[in-house]
């Protein structure tokens, strides 16, 4: 086997499958917050990436204050979509959720065509040095961006753990997705908390989309297959648990890179899929399951 | 203190509670009897704000609290320890019994009290890093009690605390009530199935039926009033 | 037999609108445009009835319609060209390969529901774009497939109205299926399951077989729908059929009801008309077109028929019930005195919580054995295991002498045991009637057998006058009528009550009391779980006391209740409980 290819595809594999770890992330809050899988999720990586191109070549602002305001727009959009498409629905059952956030999605992707026209778009990466934008270690060609969405997502994690593990709100909000009336009964604020978690979801779905918008094109349809793959490596990983998202993110974007490496670019897409099927068959709870409390 | 007037309620078209009126006064415990269904929960959950009355009055020192919010309501002093205690099973011992006191902003008091409640609960003490779901039934109990009391309530909404729990365990639970009514002043709101035990315990009691209040009186009463023997303390001929 | 309980049929009046709609709406578009619109709603007509089988029916999420839809398609355009089959022939192969592929996904229900099911048929989907659009040897890739063929028929498809008239005609000829399967067994299982599957499978219908058989039929459906289009347009591309219409295809069974035959078709027309007028707005058309799905969902759960039958309800005037021919038949044969249910050294374990640990006893034919015990004393963890939702860690049981522990549900349900819920399991969403004729399907025999047998256990428990109404408006206390009269219609050998006085008023009691005297008169075995001592008293014939899951008791009700094992259990400690 030639390593330095092995080591090329294998990157790609780990920073793509970063990046829908970041999506993974945001779905997993969002289920574990209020039950709901948010089809949209991927649409924020769109979004988000439209919107630091839009700041940064459209208004010509410098890279980093666009970057900051993309995510505040972020923020309000999440604060939207949580009162227009999650609390109308929130005592339904699961079917219109999911057809909801799935019409969402429609809208959002058909708002980005009406804005953005159907050309794809290149976006600015984060470090701009050297004529290649990166460097070669070994025989295997580090791509700054790669690096940054291994360092975004990496810090990403630790600071959701710290906050989670170690902060009285972390707290709040564990208590809010494990049991919500019993939250209401200690006299934790669950709107606020569920605002909040849709709030963090969309700016992690909107900071994947700046991180791999320089990779891949930006186009009103980069946000349908990067949420589907996010899903898949939800489920893979174990719907209850933000590690599983991250495992299953990895995991994913490594067997989808391998894939297209040594069988067939192709056919890419399909192997996420045919390993998540393969997946549920044999293991439904995923690599670390859910939570469940067997007695009834 | 507490005062329902006339307190209706409905899950969907299904009537819950059709007129319950009910007193509690300062540093009392009163026992909420009734079978399986009778609208006990659905009272206290009336109470906390979990359901919203389709009609009538609730208000707590004087004041009316039908339209608060649930937060609103543990902030007025009320605390609820549900059916089935509710445990966070993901949180340890120490961060569900502070999370009991999310509405209060004295770091040093907490602390104080959550070491007041080790006292209380020797056996939370030893396992303040548990997480909730390795805890067995009684310290779950306990565990509840022990977070609906980190808010400082001025009222104890208990829900079945006996449930499931052997009967040594439940006595354990019901002196614990008592200690608590006596030595903090917190004044109790009991619902039992175990009617003989929470009457043994309790200052007055009420009987429900299909949502409606269909008796009252003081406990001593209620325990020798032949129906009461007759519904809910096992028949006739058991208790007799 | 009451054929139809209802006095006017909206479905009688659209299958003649349709019908006349059929022959009359193809005279009456003139242009090419225009017909080639109509065929086009035809095709997609039928594949979304497809979503009204598997979810409008049977509830199970769907999000891989389009592939079905692409496997009867590519089946007609490469059987035409390529292969040069006959049309029919190729329909065929189409739709095998649909009904293989809804087989597989119904399947995967077996151990996925929910959003797990969605994103295995999302999966599907994308697998089967990505083939189509990258096989080129056999799909011819993204260029997709001309010169596609049509059906060999009565007349000569030739034009495009004659064309028109076939796909109408198709559309109408599934659409009247879909609306009959709704009143068949079949039918009425697939709406059990949807409204609630463990009682479901407690009264005998075999979800898991139903749930495969409505995706089977949901493909077998998509995949003529996609025929109808491909000789429709005799041009097809793999773009056709992807994830988007999926979607597309929810969107319309959404939007005109899901389990609405004729709901579905406006919907399908509607949605692929809409676009057409709003050709210049195509743009905001596709936002609105996101927006406006979010709409249907929060504000007409029911979509646009369930809107308009809520109104036709009302001047709807039920029919008066005739009289059961024959008296119901419950208790079953065989001896009196026999053991019917012989549990055995029964145990079950949720990790470390003994809930039921080694309990022994058995329920003789004809007589009413109480369980009773404390909260949490595994009476109803019991009924689970008796009845198959549980399987037990250890330990026997025998009904009529047959091992049951391990058989599902459903089959022990067919050998004659019912049960009823303690919180209720009703199909909350269907009438009264159809809750129990579901109830009676388990026995067998023709239709005019089963609502014969709905009717006696109507008239049994006295709710004749209720028979209409939906479930979820009745009272509470009727409402645990309906759990009962569902399981008698099945004439069951057994019944396993689970607390069926919890909730009701001391006079609902009384007449509580009174049905289960009749029962018991009538020959029908029970096994009792309850907590009203009075009631338990009043008709157990023996009784069996449990505490933290074991037997402490067992006898004659007034040796039980005297025994100062089953007092203590009770009470608590008596000085502290009566002596403070």
């Amino acid at each position: 086997m030639d390593l330095p290819i092995f080591g090329q595809n294998l990157l790609a594999g780990v920073a793509i499958g970063g990046v829908y770890a970041l999506v993974a992330l945001g779905i997993v809050l969002i289920y574990r917050a209020t039950n709901v899988v948010n089809f949209a999720q991927g649409e924020f990586s769109m979004l988000g990436a439209y919107a630091l191109f839009a700041l940064t070549s459209g208004l010509k602002l410098n890279y980093f204050v666009a970057f900051l305001l993309s995510l505040a727009l972020m923020a309000v959009l999440g604060l939207l979509f949580e009162l227009g498409v999650y609390y109308p629905l929130r005592n339904r059952t699961f079917l219109p959720v999911v057809i909801a956030t799935i019409g969402a999605s429609i809208m959002f992707q058909n708002g980005a065509l009406a804005i953005f026209g159907s050309s794809p778009e290149k976006l600015r990466p984060v470090i701009q040095a050297g004529t290649h934008g990166g460097i070669t270690l070994g025989g295997v060609f580090f791509d700054y961006q790669y690096v940054v969405i291994l360092i975004v997502t990496g810090l990403l994690v630790v600071i959701q753990y710290f906050f989670f593990e170690h902060t009285l709100l972390g707290k709040k909000m564990q208590a809010t997705s494990q049991d919500k009336d019993m939250a209401r009964l200690l006299g934790i604020p669950v709107a606020t908390m569920i605002a909040i978690t849709f709030i963090y979801s969309t700016l992690l779905g909107g900071l994947s989309g700046m991180l791999v918008g320089p990779i891949f094109f930006v186009t009103h349809r980069m946000g349908g297959m990067l949420g589907m793959k996010a899903f898949a490596a939800t489920i893979i990983g174990g719907f209850g648990d933000v590690r599983g998202a991250i495992i299953g993110g990895l995991s994913l974007g490594i067997v989808e890179a391998l894939g297209a490496g040594y069988i067939s670019p192709i056919y890419k897409d399909a192997f996420a899929f045919l390993v998540l099927i393969s997946f549920l068959l044999v293991r439904p709870q995923g690599i670390f399951g859910e939570k469940v409390s067997e007695k009834a | 203190m507490l005062k329902l007037d006339n307190i209706h309620a409905a899950y969907g078209k299904v009537l819950a509670l059709q007129g319950i009126s009910i007193e509690v006064k300062q540093g009392e415990i009163v026992a909420l009897l009734g079978a399986n269904g009778a609208g006990k929960s659905t009272t206290l959950r009336a109470i906390s704000s979990l359901i919203q009355p389709t009609e009538g009055e609730i208000s707590f020192e004087g004041k009316p609290i039908t339209k608060l919010a649930a937060e609103a309501i543990v902030r007025a002093g009320i605390s609820h320890v549900p059916e089935g205690r509710r445990i966070f099973p993901g949180l340890t011992v120490t961060e569900n019994m502070r999370l009991g006191a999310s509405i209060r902003k004295d770091i040093k008091g907490i602390t104080e009290d959550m070491e007041k409640m080790f006292k209380l609960f020797p056996d939370l003490g030893r396992l303040r890093a548990a997480l909730g779901w390795t805890l067995s039934g009684g310290q779950l109990q306990m565990l509840a009690v022990a977070r609906g009391l980190m808010a400082r309530p001025k009222l104890l909404l208990m829900d079945e605390p006996s449930l499931g729990l052997a009967p040594i365990v439940v006595q354990q639970v019901f002196q614990t009530v008592q200690e608590i009514n006596k030595s903090m002043g917190t004044t109790v709101l009991l619902v039992e199935q175990n009617a003989s035990m929470a009457l043994s315990i309790a200052n007055r009691g009420y009987v429900m039926e299909t949502g409606r209040i269909v008796l009252e009186g003081p406990a001593q009463e209620l325990l020798k009033n032949p129906e009461v023997r007759e519904a809910y303390l096992g028949g006739k001929r058991a208790a007799g | 037999m009451p054929k139809n309980l209802r006095s006017f049929n909206w479905g009688y009046l659209a299958i003649a609108l349709g019908a006349i709609a059929v022959i009359v709406l193809p005279m009456m578009v003139t242009t090419r445009y225009s017909t080639n619109l109509l065929i086009l709603g035809a095709a997609w007509g039928i594949a979304a009835m497809g979503l009204t089988v598997v979810l409008g029916y049977t509830g199970q999420i769907s999000l891989a319609q389009a592939s079905f839809v692409g496997l009867g398609a590519y089946g007609i355009a490469l059987g035409t060209t390529r292969w040069h089959m006959n049309w029919w022939v190729a329909l065929l192969i189409g739709v095998l390969m649909a009904a293989v592929a809804g087989l597989i996904l119904g399947m995967t229900t077996l151990k996925l529901s929910g959003h797990y099911l969605a994103m295995v048929t999302i999966s599907f989907q994308i697998i089967f774009t990505l083939i189509a659009t990258n096989w080129r040897v056999v799909t011819n890739g993204p260029d997709g497939v001309t010169g596609i063929k049509r059906p060999p028929f009565l007349f000569a498809l030739n034009s495009a109205q004659k064309y028109a008239w076939f796909a109408m005609g198709a559309l109408f000829l599934i659409g009247l299926l879909v609306y009959f399967l709704r009143k068949t067994r079949l039918g009425r299982s697939m709406v059990a399951v949807r409204e609630n599957e463990l009682a479901a499978e407690a009264l005998g219908v075999d979800t898991i077989r139903t749930k495969i058989v409505a995706f089977v039929l949901s493909g077998i459906i998509a995949a003529i729908g996609g025929a109808v289009y491909a000789s429709g347009f005799l041009y097809i591309s793999p773009d056709t059929f992807s994830f988007e219409t999926s979607v597309q295809f929810l969107a319309m069974a959404l939007a005109g009801g899901t389990e609405s035959v004729l709901g579905t078709i406006l919907g399908a027309f509607a949605l692929t008309l809409l676009p057409e007028f709003l050709r210049d707005f195509k743009k905001v058309y596709l936002i609105m077109y996101g927006f406006v799905i979010i709409m249907v969902i929060v504000f007409m759960p029911e979509g646009l028929w369930g809107f308009v039958n809520l109104i036709g309800r009302r001047f709807v005037k039920p029919k008066a019930l005739p009289k059961a021919k024959n008296p119901l038949q419950v208790g079953g044969q065989g001896a009196s005195g026999e053991d019917l249910l012989a549990v055995a050294n029964l145990g079950k374990h949720f990790g470390g919580l003994k809930a039921v640990d080694a309990v022994d006893f058995t329920v003789k034919r004809g007589e009413l054995h109480a369980l009773i015990g404390p909260n949490g004393s595994g009476k109803t963890t019991c009924i689970n295991l008796i009845s198959g939702l549980y399987i037990p860690t250890f330990g026997s049981i025998k009904l009529k002498g047959q091992e049951i522990s391990g058989v599902r549900p459903n089959r022990i349900a067919r050998m004659g045991l019912s049960r009823t819920f303690q919180n209720l399991r009703l199909f909350k969403e269907l009438t009264v009637w159809e809750n129990v004729l579901i109830g009676s399907q388990r026995k067998g025999g023709t239709e005019a057998q089963i609502a014969d047998r709905a009717l006696a256990a109507v008239e049994f428990v006295g709710l004749e006058s209720k028979v209409q109404e939906r479930c979820k408006n009745l009272p509470y206390g009727h409402q645990k009528l309906v759990e009962i009269a569902r399981t008698l219609a099945g004439e069951p050998e057994l019944l396993l009550l689970d607390e069926p006085a919890a909730g009701l008023n001391q006079t609902e009691k009384q007449e509580m009391v009174g049905l289960l005297q009749r029962l018991h008169a009538a020959g029908l075995t029970m096994l009792l779980v309850e907590h009203d001592m009075s009631l338990v008293s009043q008709v157990s014939d023996r009784m069996t006391v449990l505490n933290f899951g074991k037997k402490i008791s067992e006898g004659l009700p007034d040796d039980v209740l005297a025994d100062p094992v089953v007092v203590e259990a009770y009470l608590g400690n008596r000085e502290v409980a009566l002596g403070a």
